[in-house]
């Protein structure tokens, strides 16, 4: 652990990745401290620039850009762990099940797996988020259920190799149940794939999040960076800054996960241990 | 009537008027022939039978193919179309209308009072959604001779001479949709009229076109070969296709307002607000005022009082829309119908009187500031009704009310609106047409509360005295004693508040400066342009 630890230090992307993601986290915690009450309420002349009495300016009805992006991370975060854990969970539970007792079980489950997959992951999650409804915990339901196939795939395969790995054997001959097998013995080994594959779904869930918003299908009452995206669109060629704000703090947000994603695998991976 | 008299009294008209914004283009001279016209039309129309559909795209395009017995001036009053002249009976329960001679179908056979009588009985009467009401008096039309028809009315229904409209009542001919079930009939969309322009073909997703009617019955109109109407669903593509000269006019808000401004700089692209005075569309908010907290005028005028009109006309509409006092559109002022001697909400200490009412009201403000909590919906019809939404939470949560946004699909909200009245404010507009009669008393009136039936009365606020005035108003035929039945009505709603009136939209039409004598009527783009020409 120690020497993953010192791995990913040494890797300084993702230190660079790292810091601006806990910026994100910080400018979250802080959102209600800093700017207190609603982020959507009204308090200036519309469309000011930045860096007038507004350091982000103002939107088209006057709200303070710059609450709105602190808020914004809150939501953006929020969506982005909790859809990325569901979706984890799901995926390593199918994938791992598949994976470890393969057969009719294998080929059932991978068959629903590869339905979910058939379907265009975005196109599936704006259909369900219209069917639906928009409140936040359908729109993180939503972003769960088109996110987890990938990680089921990833799972099975690693799975996989190690049902046949001599300690598994060892543990099978010893009489150990299935359940204690996956979860003590397989499951561990695992980990590193799925904690890097995990890290990059963030930064999808994120997009995917933003890219609802954007359509005018996000939580009309909570604030996130793509709903700003989504109502400054209108208006990009005469307030570009609207866009451009939250859309700055997406790119920043989503190239800090996957730094860090890539700090992770480069730090987790066995076979780069030597060097 | 000749070229050079039309011309003239337009010429007359637009002068009286003072229409500055087109005055240049109408001095430009005389009208040059051919050309193709291309409209923006958004979106694509469903259908093209106008005679079942009052989609507004439709009649952007039916109306340059069918045509209606009259036209209607700038001050709305009635002028001759398939109709040169028209008597109305001193009791006002006959309506006789002369037709214009010598005028032909797109198929050569004759225009009749036959197909006058066919069009209102069987079709309009029957099929079209607001001719249902409109031609409710009618109990027959009789046909003494081919250039007779005469409405025979069971009560005076002053209001039905404001609908007789190419784009409100579009006559058909009877040996074409005669025969075969009106509802589905297989020249729905292959539309035969009188009008100046033959309908030629329809390429779905992509244009319809329409070409130059050579037997039209005004002699040497239209100058125009042909006119397209082309379908862009993309907003940016629409306002791109107008700036490279691709397109020739759009209306409606096909060119959205936020662009509207940057076209409106450009040398070869003009703006104008005419042409919409028939549809006077109001933006509003309706209150559910059949339950608390809104079943209490107090409640509802508080509403009212906080919203500052100005900041959502600037702010959301991007300045096109003009304050709104009241149930009738501003529009009216032409012939007497509207007045402003009405409780007026939009003041500046707005948000003062509204806290003020509230706790007159009983409703007192909770350890948090709140009064109490609603679900404030929003009509799906696009961004700027969500803008309009966000900014009727925030000055609510300035009164203590705390409202929650639902936005939902257009079925869902209107089933929720019109069909099950689950709802506690819900952000609206409605088209209030060419007659109060036709366009307001469907939202205020007893008889029309119908679960199911979209945009009628969805606050279900209703008094006798109200239900007695539009009675009234339906069959008074003197203008004046009309005039001051509407006004009492103005006064009496807009006191009790059942919607807040919050302004008129205006919409805008972005057309090009080549497009000359447009719009010369309040129907605009749901006129038959065959004045309209294109300079070379």
């Amino acid at each position: 652990m120690r020497d993953a630890f010192l791995r990913f230090v040494r890797h300084k992307p993702a230190l660079v990745g790292l810091v601006l993601l806990v910026m994100v986290v910080i400018a979250a915690a802080v959102a209600s401290l800093l700017y207190p009450g609603d982020p959507f309420r009204i308090v200036g002349k519309p469309f000011q620039p930045p860096l007038t009495d507004f350091p982000l300016g103002t939107d088209m009805l006057g709200r303070d850009l710059a609450a709105a992006v602190f808020y914004g991370a809150r939501t953006t975060l929020l969506i982005g762990f909790a859809a990325t854990l569901i979706a984890t969970v799901v995926g390593v539970t199918i994938g791992g099940l598949a994976g470890y007792f393969g057969g009719r079980a294998d080929a059932l489950l991978m068959r629903l797996t590869e339905l979910f997959q058939t379907i265009p992951f975005f196109l599936f999650a704006i259909l369900l988020v219209a069917v639906l409804g928009s409140s936040i915990g359908k729109i993180i339901f939503a972003i769960a259920v088109v996110s987890w196939p990938p990680m089921a795939r990833l799972v099975r395969g690693e799975f996989m190799a190690m049902r046949n790995r001599e300690f598994v054997q060892a543990c099978v001959s010893m009489g150990m149940g299935h359940a204690r097998i996956i979860v003590v013995h397989i499951l561990p080994n695992t980990l590193s794939a799925i904690v890097v594959t995990g890290s990059l779904m963030i930064a999808t869930a994120i997009l995917i999040e933003s890219g609802l918003s954007f359509l005018g299908l996000s939580d009309p009452n909570v604030m996130s960076w793509g709903y700003i995206i989504g109502s400054g669109r209108s208006v990009l060629r005469t307030a570009w800054w609207i866009c451009a704000v939250p859309g700055v703090a997406i790119l920043l947000t989503v190239m800090a996960i996957n730094l860090v994603g890539d700090g992770l695998n480069d730090a987790l991976n066995p076979r780069l241990r030597q060097l | 009537m000749t070229l050079q008299r039309l011309t003239r009294n337009f010429l007359a008209l637009a002068g009286a008027l003072g229409l500055t914004a087109i005055a240049p283009v109408l001095a430009q001279g005389t009208p040059q022939k051919g050309g193709t016209l291309v409209m923006v039309v958004q979106p694509e129309p469903p259908t093209l039978a106008a005679y079942q559909s009052t989609a507004g795209p439709v009649g952007q395009v039916a109306t340059k193919v069918y045509e209606g017995l009259l036209e209607y001036s700038f001050d709305l009053k009635p002028m001759p179309s398939l109709a040169q002249s028209w008597t109305v009976a001193p009791d006002g329960k006959t309506v006789t209308f002369k037709l214009t001679p010598n005028v032909k179908f797109h198929d050569g056979k004759p225009f009749t009072s036959a197909d006058v009588q066919f069009t209102v009985m069987d079709v309009l009467k029957k099929v079209h959604p607001r001719g249902v009401n409109t031609f409710r008096a009618v109990t027959a039309v009789e046909t003494p001779d081919p250039l007779t028809a005469i409405f025979k009315l069971s009560e005076p229904a002053p209001y039905m001479m404001m609908a007789l409209s190419s784009y409100e009542s579009p006559m058909l001919p009877k040996h074409v949709f005669g025969t075969g079930d009106i509802a589905t009939h297989p020249n729905a969309n292959r539309p035969v009229g009188t009008g100046p322009f033959k309908f030629v073909e329809w390429q779905k997703g992509q244009f319809m076109r329409l070409d130059r009617n050579p037997d039209y019955r005004k002699a040497g109109l239209p100058h125009l070969d042909r006119v397209v109407a082309r379908f862009i669903a993309d907003a940016g593509t629409r306002s791109a296709a107008m700036e490279t000269q691709e397109a020739h006019i759009g209306g409606f808000n096909a060119v959205p307002p936020v662009d509207v401004k940057r076209l409106s700089g450009l040398p070869h692209i003009a703006t104008t607000y005419k042409g919409y005075e028939m549809q006077a569309p109001i933006v509003q908010l309706d209150f559910n005022t059949t339950k608390p907290p809104f079943n209490d005028a107090r409640v509802r005028q508080a509403v009212a009082y906080a919203i500052d009109r100005q900041f959502v006309i600037d702010n959301v509409w991007f300045g096109f829309g003009k304050p709104a006092t009241g149930p009738i559109s501003s529009n009216f002022k032409a012939n007497g119908l509207y007045t402003d001697q009405v409780r007026n909400y939009n003041v500046k200490n707005g948000v003062e009187m509204a806290n003020k009412l509230l706790d007159e009201a009983g409703k007192k403000r909770g350890a948090d500031g709140v009064r109490f909590e609603i679900v404030h919906d929003v009509t799906p019809y696009g961004e700027e009704w969500r803008r309009f939404g966000e900014y009727v939470q925030q000055q609510l949560a300035k009164i203590g009310i705390k409202a929650t946004l639902r936005y939902e699909d257009v079925p869902a909200w209107l089933r929720r609106v019109y069909t099950n009245y689950d709802f506690d404010l819900t952000n609206n507009w409605i088209q209030t047409l060419a007659d109060p009669s036709i366009g307001m008393h469907r939202l205020y009136h007893s008889n029309t509360i119908k679960a199911g039936t979209v945009f009628v009365n969805n606050s279900r606020w209703t008094t006798k005295e109200t239900d007695e005035l539009m009675n009234k108003a339906n069959v008074e035929t003197d203008p004046k004693k009309r005039a001051a039945l509407y006004h009492d009505l103005q006064k009496r709603i807009v006191d009790a508040s059942p919607l807040v009136f919050v302004h008129e939209l205006n919409f805008v039409t972005v057309y090009n400066k080549r497009v000359n004598n447009f719009p010369v009527s309040p129907l605009g783009l749901y006129s038959a342009m065959d004045t309209v020409w294109l300079a070379k």
